[in-house]
């Protein structure tokens, strides 16, 4: 009998899956626009981020745009990569959900 | 139970990846506009270079045309609605009507200047290239009114070689019309009805 694969905790978590499946779309996002997408407020928002620049799933980059700040986020290789196989094993565990 | 709200789980997280992914892709921009301003700034041109027989026009009517775009499209970037990241499906896009515009900017002066410009050359050279520009971004976005835009423009590429130079142009007005003013009105009411289409599944979600 096959292992069940386990979730990457770092990925399940609601907000940081959100997060990562909006990134995985785009090239780069704003922080507003994400705070939008996902209507979660700064401290949320930005601790989770963190916790995904963290595990070297996003990179963060700061600048100013017209003396305005501008915080753009980027999905690296490895997080596009940890998206992939959470959801490999997430259609894995749903099959064995449904057959079991 | 405890299987059952597990199942659930996953399938909530599964249906969450997918909204993201599909909300990230989904464009509120709005670019049909810029199909029904170039089509006027072509018959501007046509008109000009028609009454005036200034040499000149084109290429004055075309570089102004250039800047009050490129200002219109810096304006509306900063507007709030409009502020969205970019996708590598519209930085493609983009680059094939920046590649065409370069082509043609280069092209038609150097005809010009080397005295091998003549009426049946030009409408045939900006029709094909507007043919390619329509036809790989429509199969790009799988947009079949830009792809059917693109085939008017072929035609019109073609017919130009042959017939008298008033006939010429008149194939080349026509074009214009269809494929700027017409496909571009047709754009813009299918870019409100999906604004208003996303607006509305916004409200849901947030219900």
């Amino acid at each position: 009998m096959p292992e069940l694969p386990e979730l990457n905790p770092v990925v399940h978590g609601k907000l940081r899956l959100a997060l990562l499946s909006l990134l995985s779309g785009v090239e780069e996002a704003e922080f507003t626009w994400l705070r939008a997408k996902t209507a979660s407020t700064d401290g949320n928002l930005g601790a989770q981020l963190g916790k995904l620049e963290e595990a070297g799933y996003v990179t963060v980059e700061k600048k100013f745009v017209q003396r305005k700040p501008q915080t753009l986020y980027r999905m690296t290789e490895a997080g596009r990569q940890a998206l992939t196989e959470y959801v490999q094993a997430l259609k894995q565990l749903l099959g064995r959900a449904m057959s079991g | 139970m405890t299987g059952n709200v597990e199942e659930q789980e996953l399938k909530d997280r599964l249906s969450l990846i997918e909204s993201m992914i599909a909300e990230g892709r989904r464009t509120t921009e709005s670019w049909a506009w810029t199909f029904v301003f170039w089509g006027v700034a072509y018959y501007v041109a046509i008109l000009w270079t028609a009454v005036y027989h200034w040499p000149w026009a084109w290429l004055v009517t075309m570089a102004g045309a250039w800047v009050v775009c490129m200002m219109i499209i810096q304006k509306k970037k900063k507007s709030p609605p409009e502020h969205r990241p970019g996708t590598t499906m519209g930085r493609a896009i983009f680059s094939i009507w920046m590649a065409m515009g370069i082509s043609l900017s280069l092209l038609l002066p150097a005809l010009g200047f080397s005295g091998r410009f003549d009426q049946h050359v030009f409408v045939a050279v900006v029709a094909a290239m507007l043919g390619v520009a329509n036809g790989a971004s429509g199969m790009i976005i799988r947009w079949k009114a830009q792809i059917a835009s693109a085939a008017v423009w072929w035609i019109a590429a073609v017919l130009a070689c042959f017939g008298s130079e008033d006939q010429c142009t008149a194939v080349f007005l026509v074009a214009i019309f269809l494929c700027q003013i017409v496909f571009g009105i047709y754009g813009m009411i299918e870019e409100a009805r999906m604004r208003r289409l996303h607006e509305q599944r916004q409200d849901e979600s947030h219900a």
